[in-house]
């Protein structure tokens, strides 16, 4: 969940590897929290560095802590994609490697 | 407030593969300038409006970019960004300048050029005015607008065939205006079979890619437009900004920066919304004009689909019109240079001047622009 650099062409430059140390201080935070889903959409045009996994759902969490993340949902079948569902943050690639081989982690959803 | 407006000029919108976004520049430039009847040396200040030079075509400095090219000589020049609001936060900057008396000549011009880029790129680039939790999700922006449509429908019941109706209204008013992207009316029927973008967001109910730039001159009250012609005049102009993800917001099915942006406009202007007889509103999804339109005060939460869907702001009706250039949806959205675009479609209103897409009697007029997923909002009301 850092903010990455690509370069147009499909050729990514840069995914500052002191940015995703950074950030994976927040990501471990959340790993296991639990929360259900507030509102969801499906991405079919996406943007650079996604291509390969679209279409792939977004979901609106809010955590039983009343924080509320953006992000993917994974392992979802068409009846998990509703407003109330319970999900739970997981630790998944979030985007393919970049030219270092820099593979960017971070936190997504599963139903529960 | 009292803001002139000495002159306006706008560009056709669309997919303009001949024209950079120099001679685009020229093209609402000399147009506004000719409207003036003012040489571009009789300007004290440029604002340029703009969002995507940076990151799609890696030029920035485009203040003195401009300033250059306009052969302003010398004259100071300024971009300010805030992403598809920054033609209306521009406009508010160059405001401010005249009020404070810095200025008293100000030419405020937008552009965006955008068609060079392929949806990967453009889709990557616009997630630069969100969060970076959102661009780490993969999320584009009408995945955002998707995420506040499907609140709308979860909370009032709003249909998907409601949504549409808003593009059908802004293409039939699209197709009265020459310089629109498309001039091609659509049904329900279309808009519902066309492919899916984010669900419930279908490619018919996103505005499209463009190009365009749109210019105008203000200046203090000093300055009137020739006698024999009438002066519009900007008598508020608000800005109001509000979390910058979608995660931070507490409601979602209204944006709380319009609310507060509109109803501070409506203090400044000493009106109520229903004195409003044209309005122009950020539709960069058929989703965003229901919410403007509840935002405003149009009408109240959850009935303004309904009401646009029974052609209650469709020219002709007698009432209120909203988005008679056919909006963002069908106008066109070339980002940095919609916002000053909207202002030029209300004082071309309010003028009479419109032709076949004139709202009769137009008085009082809005333009509402806003930018990232409502993470900031300006609000202009102006009066002939």
């Amino acid at each position: 969940m850092g903010s990455f650099a690509y370069a147009q062409d499909d050729k990514i430059i840069m995914i500052s590897p002191v940015k995703i140390w950074r950030h994976q201080k927040k990501v471990t935070q959340l790993l296991g929290k639990k929360g259900k889903i507030i509102s969801f959409t499906i991405i079919r045009v996406p943007p650079a560095g996604y291509e390969t996994e679209a279409p792939y759902p977004v979901i609106l969490a809010e955590l039983e802590t009343g924080e509320r993340i953006t992000a993917q949902l994974v392992y979802w079948q068409k009846e998990n994609l509703k407003v109330g569902q319970k999900v739970e943050a997981c630790y998944r690639r979030i985007r393919k490697p970049d030219s270092e081989g820099i593979i960017p982690y971070g936190i997504k959803f599963r139903p529960i | 407030m009292k803001i002139p407006v000495l002159g306006i000029g706008v560009t056709k919108f669309g997919e303009l593969w001949d024209y950079s976004p120099r001679v685009l520049v020229k093209q609402a430039v000399a147009e506004a300038l000719n409207d003036a009847r003012l040489k571009i040396t009789d300007v004290d200040a440029i604002f340029v409006a703009n969002m995507l030079s940076g990151i799609l075509g890696n030029q920035e400095n485009l203040g003195a970019l401009f300033a250059d090219e306009l052969k302003s000589a010398n004259k100071p020049a300024f971009k300010i960004e805030g992403a598809c609001a920054s033609g209306g936060l521009a406009i508010h900057n160059a405001v401010n300048s005249v009020l404070a008396g810095v200025y008293e000549k100000v030419l405020v011009l937008g552009i965006e050029k955008m068609t060079d880029h392929n949806p990967a790129e453009i889709a990557q680039a616009l997630m630069s005015a969100g969060h970076d939790e959102e661009r780490a999700s993969g999320i584009s922006f009408p995945g955002l607008y998707a995420i506040l449509a499907r609140a709308h429908m979860e909370k009032y019941g709003t249909k998907e065939e409601e949504m549409a109706a808003v593009a059908v209204k802004n293409h039939y008013h699209a197709s009265l205006n020459p310089k629109a992207q498309f001039q091609t009316q659509l049904t329900i029927e279309q808009i519902m079979k066309s492919s899916c973008v984010a669900d419930p967001l279908k490619l018919l109910d996103c505005s499209p890619v463009s190009d365009g730039a749109a210019a105008i001159i203000i200046s203090n009250i000093k300055y009137q437009r020739s006698k024999t012609k009438r002066t519009v005049n900007i008598v508020a102009s608000t800005v109001a900004t509000d979390s910058l993800g979608l995660r931070g917001r507490k409601d979602l099915t209204t944006l709380k920066a319009a609310m507060v942006a509109g109803s501070k406009a409506y203090q400044q202007a000493k009106i109520k919304s229903s004195h409003i007889d044209v309005a122009e509103v950020h539709d960069c999804f058929t989703i965003a004009e229901i919410l403007a339109m509840e935002d405003l005060g149009f009408f109240s939460k959850g009935k303004a689909a309904r009401a646009i869907t029974r052609g209650a702001t469709k020219l002709g009706n007698g009432g209120l019109v909203v988005n008679p250039s056919g909006g963002l949806k069908a106008c066109g959205h070339p980002v940095g240079a919609t916002g000053i675009k909207q202002v030029c479609e209300i004082v071309t209103q309010l003028r009479n001047e419109a032709g076949e897409r004139q709202v009769k009697g137009a008085k009082i007029g809005l333009a509402h622009n806003v930018g990232g997923s409502g993470a900031v909002a300006v609000v202009h009301i102006l009066k002939n």
